[in-house]
This record gives C-alpha cells, sequence and structure tokens, in this order.
C-alpha cells in the first residue's frame, strides 16, 4: 500500500523563486503565478476574470484538466503571468493531473516555478479547502487566499470577515468573484506586495497536519477564532435550501431520468437545428472563398491545392463550428449551474456497469457532434481505465459528420420515402449509443479487467445561476482552442489526400485548345490518380462489400474527413452541376452506376446497407486518430482503436452484404 | 445489523432477556452507512476500505466525529447523495459501505 506523505521541500524561497533582481530592477521582473485550488473552488472562473479570457488552454468541458496560462489584463498594473493548475482533490496525488499541480507547488518543476500561488478557496467548503490551503502553505511559496463562492454564502445568510479569518490564519484573505471581476484587483495588489517579501510563511495554516483526522479538528479551532465556523448539525444544513430542493426534483426517483432525458435533448436538437442555418452560411462562405481563390490566383496547380486542398479542408473543420460552439456553450452553463454533476451521478450506474464512469456522458454526449471534443473532454474522468474505455467507444457515437454520409445513402437506399429515411436515420443514432454500451461492456468483461478500484465521490455543488458572459468567454475560449487542435490535422491530412487524388503516374489531360485548361479535378485525372491506383488495387477487398473501386477511393477519401465521402462520390461518379443540382445527378448516377464490363449495378440494396454500416462503425477519421494518440499519449493505442474500428465495419458489412444476397436481396 | 424478523421470536425464547440487550447494544454500536436511514444525521466512526481510497475520503472531510446524513435517494437507489460538512456528496454504494457511523 503507498501511503504517501506530504513532502516538505526545504528549498528556501530565495532559491526556489528569483526574487532577489526585484528590488534592483522592479521593471524588468514579471511574475509567475499559480492558481491552485481543489477542482470547482472557481479557478477557472477566475482565471477567466484575471486574463480576460484570453488565455492559452487546452481546457475542455468538465474541468481545468490541463495547464492553461495567461497574461494578467492591462488595468491590473504590470503583466503577470498566470497559470491554472489543475485542481487537487488529494495531496496524495493518485492522477498524472495532481501529481504536475503538487509538483509546481512543491517547487519540483523545473518549467514552471511560481513566484507566488493564488490558493483559490470556496467559502462555503472553508474546512476543505483550507486542508489544501495548508498543505500550499507549508511548501514556502508566497501565497494569497482567494475566496470565492461569497454570493453563495450571502445568499444562506452567511458572511465571512475576511480580515478576522486572514488574521487567524496567518495569512492574506481576499474575497473575489472571478465571473464578476470584484475584487480582483486588490487580489493583484495584495499578490504583489506578499511576492515581495516572501519568507513568512510561520503562518497558523502551515502548522497544519497532514494527516486529515488531525488536519480537520486544527481548521475547526482556526475558523472558531476567527468566528468564520458554521457550526450547526448535518441535518440543519441540509434542509430547505434551494439546493435541496431541486435536487429533490432533478435527482427525483423518478421524474430524475425524464428530466434528464429532456435536457439531454434539448441539447441535441439545439446541436442539430439551431446550428444548421450557420452551417449552410460557412460551408458557402467558403466555397465561394475557393472561387474566388481559383479567380484571383493565376491558375496554377498551386491555386487549385489552395482552393480546394487547404481552403477545403479548413472549411471542412469550420462547418462543425456552429455545432462546436453551441454544445460548448450549453455544456458550460449546465457545468456552472451545477447540474453536470447531477447528471453523472444519474447516470453512474448503468455506466458504471459497463465499465465506464458517471462522467462518461458528457463526452458521449459531445460524441453526437464531433469525436474530437468528445475525447479532450473525457479527461475529466478520474481514473485511467474508465478514461480509456469512453475514449474507446467515443468513435462510435454518431458523429454529425456522418450525417451527409447517411442522407446521401439513405436516399439512394428509399428513394422518396423521406419519412422512412428519417425513422432509418433515428434509428441509427439510437443503434449508435447500443454498440457503445456493447463494446464498453464486452471490453470491460473481456478485455481491460477492472484492477483498481474507481471511485466516484463526487461533490454536488450549490446550484447557482449562470452569467452569460463569463460563459460566453469560456466558450470562446473552448471552442477556439478546439479549433487549433482538430484543425491542424485535418488540414494536413485533407492536403494530402489532395495531392493523391490529383497526381498520379501516367495521368492523361485531356486534349482541350489552347488556352482553355480543364480543371484539375476532373474525373478523368481522378481515374489515374494515386487514389484511384489505391482504390483499384484495393478492388479484391471491395467485392465482398459489393461495391467498386470507385466507392473504395470515396472510402479512402473519407478518412480526412467523412462528409468528403460524398464530394469524392459527385468527382468519381461524373457529376457536374451546381450544389443544388449536383445531390440529384449523383443520386441518378448511382442509381444507374455498373461495374465495368458487367451489366451488375453498383448500388444496390445490399451493397448500399453494407455501405451504411460501414460507416457505422468504422473509425474513418484521421483527425480522431491524432488526438486520441496525444490524448493517450499511445500510438498503439489509437493505430490499435483504428484497426479494431476499420476492421469490424469492414467485417460486419461484408457479411451483411453478403447474407442479404443469400436471402434474395440484391 | 439488527434483524427485525426474528426480533418478534425473541419474547418468546428462552434467552429473552440477554439476547434482547444484545441487539440493543448492536443497535448502539456502529454500522455501515448504507444501513442508515434517510434525513437523519449520524456521526462517523471510521472508514474500513482500501487505504488510498479511504485516504481520499477523508481527505474530503469524512474525518471521525464529523456527523453525516443521507439527504437524496436517486433512481436505481445508487449513488447515494450525503451531506457532510456542508457540502454534497455523491457516493457510490461500495464507497458508502467503508464509512461506519453510529
Amino acid at each position: 500500500v503507498k501511503s504517501s506523505p506530504v513532502k516538505i521541500t526545504n528549498a528556501s524561497p530565495e532559491t526556489v523563486s528569483p526574487l532577489a533582481p526585484v528590488a534592483t530592477e522592479p521593471a524588468a521582473q514579471q511574475l509567475t503565478v499559480c492558481l491552485a485550488g481543489v477542482p470547482n473552488a472557481g479557478k477557472t472562473a477566475l482565471m477567466n476574470g484575471i486574463t480576460g479570457g484570453s488565455f492559452y488552454t487546452a481546457n475542455y468541458p468538465g474541468a481545468t484538466v490541463t495547464l492553461s496560462r495567461g497574461k494578467s489584463r492591462a488595468e491590473f498594473g504590470p503583466q503577470i503571468t498566470l497559470v491554472d493548475l489543475p485542481g487537487i482533490h488529494s495531496t496524495a496525488a493518485t492522477t498524472a493531473d495532481e501529481k504536475l499541480s503538487c509538483d509546481v507547488i512543491e517547487g519540483r518543476n523545473p518549467s514552471i516555478i511560481p513566484d507566488a500561488i493564488i490558493i483559490v478557496v470556496d467559502a462555503t467548503q472553508l474546512e476543505r479547502h483550507l486542508k489544501f490551503a495548508s498543505y500550499v502553505a507549508k511548501q514556502g511559496k508566497p501565497f494569497v487566499i482567494a475566496l470565492t463562492m461569497v454570493d453563495l454564502l450571502a445568499q444562506s445568510g452567511q458572511s465571512i470577515n475576511t480580515t478576522k479569518l486572514g488574521a487567524a490564519l496567518g495569512a492574506t484573505v481576499i474575497a473575489v468573484d472571478g465571473r464578476t471581476g470584484w475584487g480582483i484587483d486588490e487580489l493583484i495588489t495584495e499578490l504583489r506586495r506578499v511576492a515581495a517579501e516572501p519568507g513568512n510563511n510561520q503562518d497558523a495554516l502551515a502548522v497544519i497536519d497532514d494527516d486529515p483526522v488531525k488536519a480537520y479538528p486544527e481548521i475547526e479551532r482556526l475558523l472558531e477564532q476567527s468566528g468564520s465556523l458554521r457550526r450547526g448539525r448535518a441535518m440543519q444544513l441540509a434542509a430547505d435550501t434551494f439546493t435541496s430542493r431541486l435536487d429533490s426534483i432533478v435527482l427525483h426517483r423518478w421524474f430524475g431520468f425524464p428530466i434528464f432525458f429532456l435536457i439531454l435533448g434539448t441539447i441535441f436538437a439545439s446541436i442539430f437545428w439551431a446550428a444548421r442555418p450557420f452551417m449552410d452560411l460557412i460551408d458557402w462562405g467558403f466555397k465561394q472563398l475557393g472561387q474566388l481563390s481559383l479567380q484571383v490566383l493565376p491558375d496554377s496547380v498551386i491555386s487549385h491545392f489552395i482552393a480546394e486542398g487547404v481552403l477545403g479542408g479548413v472549411g471542412s473543420v469550420a462547418v462543425f463550428f456552429p455545432q462546436i460552439i453551441i454544445l460548448f456553450f450549453l455544456m458550460t452553463l449546465l457545468e456552472d449551474s451545477g447540474y453536470l454533476s447531477r447528471g453523472a451521478a444519474l447516470v453512474d450506474k448503468p455506466l458504471s456497469h459497463l465499465g465506464l464512469h458517471g462522467r462518461s456522458f458528457v463526452p458521449m454526449l459531445s460524441g453526437y457532434a464531433c469525436a474530437i471534443p468528445a475525447v479532450l473532454a473525457s479527461r475529466t474522468i478520474p481514473s485511467k481505465r474508465e478514461r480509456l474505455m469512453t475514449i474507446w467507444i467515443l468513435p462510435l457515437m454518431s458523429c454529425s459528420a456522418r450525417l451527409p454520409v447517411y442522407a446521401l445513402l439513405l436516399a439512394a437506399l428509399l428513394p422518396g420515402a423521406a419519412g422512412k429515411a428519417g425513422l432509418a436515420l433515428a434509428t441509427i443514432y439510437l443503434a449508435s449509443l447500443f454498440a457503445g454500451a456493447l463494446t464498453a461492456g464486452l471490453i470491460s468483461r473481456f478485455v481491460m479487467r477492472k484492477q483498481t478500484t474507481s471511485m466516484l465521490a463526487m461533490e454536488l455543488p450549490l446550484y447557482r445561476r449562470p452569467l452569460l458572459k463569463p460563459a460566453l468567454r469560456i466558450t470562446w475560449s473552448r471552442a477556439s482552442a478546439y479549433l487549433k487542435r482538430a484543425g491542424t490535422p485535418i488540414i494536413i491530412i485533407s492536403s494530402i489526400l489532395w495531392l493523391l487524388s490529383n497526381f498520379g503516374f501516367g495521368s492523361r489531360q485531356p486534349d482541350l485548345p489552347e488556352g482553355t485548361r480543364p480543371a484539375l479535378v476532373t474525373s478523368s485525372d481522378l481515374d489515374h490518380s494515386f487514389a484511384a491506383q489505391l482504390g483499384q488495387t484495393m478492388e479484391p477487398a471491395l467485392h465482398p462489400m459489393g461495391v467498386d473501386w470507385r466507392v473504395g477511393v470515396g472510402l479512402i477519401s473519407a478518412f480526412a474527413a467523412r462528409e468528403v465521402f460524398v464530394s469524392t462520390m459527385a468527382i468519381v461518379f461524373h457529376v457536374a452541376g451546381d450544389e443544388d443540382s449536383q445531390q440529384e445527378g449523383l443520386l441518378e448516377n448511382m442509381r444507374t452506376a455498373t461495374f465495368p464490363n458487367s451489366e451488375q449495378r453498383v448500388f444496390t440494396t445490399s451493397s448500399i446497407v453494407g455501405l451504411i454500416i460501414f460507416f457505422f462503425i468504422s473509425l474513418q477519421c484521421l483527425s480522431t486518430v491524432a488526438v486520441v494518440r496525444s490524448e493517450t499519449g499511445s500510438w498503439r493505442f489509437a493505430a490499435l482503436q483504428l484497426l479494431f474500428y476499420t476492421g469490424i465495419g469492414y467485417a460486419v458489412s461484408a457479411a451483411t452484404v453478403q447474407v442479404l444476397r443469400l436471402c434474395g436481396v440484391s | 445489523v439488527v434483524d427485525f424478523a426474528r426480533l418478534w421470536f425473541y419474547p418468546f425464547s428462552a434467552g429473552f432477556k440477554l439476547k434482547f440487550i444484545f441487539i440493543l447494544r448492536l443497535k448502539e454500536s456502529s454500522m455501515s452507512l448504507l444501513d442508515a436511514k434517510r434525513n437523519r444525521a449520524y456521526r462517523i466512526k471510521g472508514l474500513e476500505g482500501p487505504t488510498d481510497e479511504c485516504r481520499r475520503l477523508l481527505d474530503l472531510g469524512l474525518t471521525p466525529g464529523e456527523e453525516m446524513a443521507i439527504v437524496q435517494s436517486v433512481p436505481f437507489g445508487d449513488p447515494l447523495v450525503v451531506v457532510v460538512r456542508g457540502m454534497r456528496l455523491a457516493l457510490r454504494r461500495s464507497e458508502a459501505a467503508w464509512i461506519r457511523v453510529e
């Protein structure tokens, strides 16, 4: 059994933080300040308040789970570099995030050496948060305590005298509200003062015992002195507050789940319907931009590369941006209000049966918009096994890149029956949830057996009304981080695929009169491109699926992003014309397409069903693979996932086509 | 801990007095939080469970002597919502089983 007592580093503040130059050259010294605290203490809100939301982070729904850095706003005087450390549940650091935070606080991390630390303390839960503060105080760094959630305290008719509390603790305590910016300038002023005169760590906080059994009574005694201890029986504290009344509704034995699904359904609906006009606008904008660049730039391979490869790639990411923004915004609102952890508590029981965690529901929901933010959101899951399990099943969630593909294939399968197609689409979405559950269940039973006990022990924060402006700010910083994160691999991959489908050995340009040059992507070109050669090479493998090499080219190009399948099909099936007539022409050409040198149709009921199943299962998104690799830190995991889903997708699809054909369905 | 079905028979059995006292003692001594009633305050006696996990519960403030109560039933009866140190906490039944209360 590993019991790791908190190690107190003996490094004196002078050696850890080079503060000596402050006296001689005050202007040159830029302070580095870390924000530390227990999860849910309000660190991210405070970070937003100090930096004005302009911090760089790879921070996704849930809580602060990676380091984010930012600069303080100009109105707070000389610039301060702020580092938001991951929340620490327990100083016996169990997760990588906690270990990193502990390393920084204890001065063992060479890359981040804080000059001072802001300890973020929730005023409604002084005892627990001060226990953490005592751990920080022991490390010998100058610190200031930022007291958050003071507004919640006022709701229940309580107040804390920060001067008295500070005197009892022997530390500086400043009440702040990161969301409105109240108290931040005072905090910064105190921070500078404390950082300039380090070494005063013989305070009451630093001598508190590490052992929680001894520490809590000591903290209670200190709070008693300052008059901040709310004494009361557990029941009195629980009884008849707004939070407990709301909890008795949203966690109700019968109504809990209907409310949960109602909220989920609302988010789901707004991802799809509210985002639609914006997505169309962005799609149209990028098409125009591509055409414009073709007109403006001199006609060359480069201009086509920019218009179709690069802009097309950027467009295929940007088109999902409205959905991502709406998703992140609603998630931020839910998180701020306190409902998100209730949702996690509700579904913990069923999900833990599948080897997942209550918190897995946030990534799973995000997965219906895009797998990439979903993979990033799974960081908030505490145990590694459950996090990996969640990431493993995320590609099955029917992401919105699949939607255009399903729409095309269902229109080909059920011509003229929009109602039936809609029903089929709903079935596909539900089925993807069940497929995820099944996969998780099977893997947790047979592959990744439980090795360590996982824990829920999750705090349910008090409800409070989310504020619009801070929520928008956090949404923006999360969404732009997503764009950077997902955009880079998508642009690289789509560029590579563009090159593959536009260049090839023995490429043959049709003879044309002088001066007129065909668009680079003509089907005759595509027939001889690397992609086509690859498609023709893998043609034998495509026969079990009942399709020919042209569909194979579509399947390869879909690895850039699944919806690229549709535009590739338009190219390989020789469809010309603008966007509106394209869909009709494509459907017509698909209907009449036959295998070379035979009368047999390519798109029959069985082969379309096979294709739908293939898209349903296979991980046709190299960007997801790239993000999974960077999140899990393992190429093996990412490659295994890619091979697993694509292999199973192929096998199930081929088997379905063959069985359907045996049963007489063409 | 207290078997109410058997309690009915004790008045008719020979060792009635002795057994009844024994049962009362059991009632007084610690029990698992799982057996605790809803909306009633209990005092934590201690934690019995895996070391690392119990350390986390201690860090959360579930220290001996502290009062806690189960305040909310959740669909499926799992997790339990408890109040301790003015904080609402969702605990799985497996975690609640480690907590001895009186």
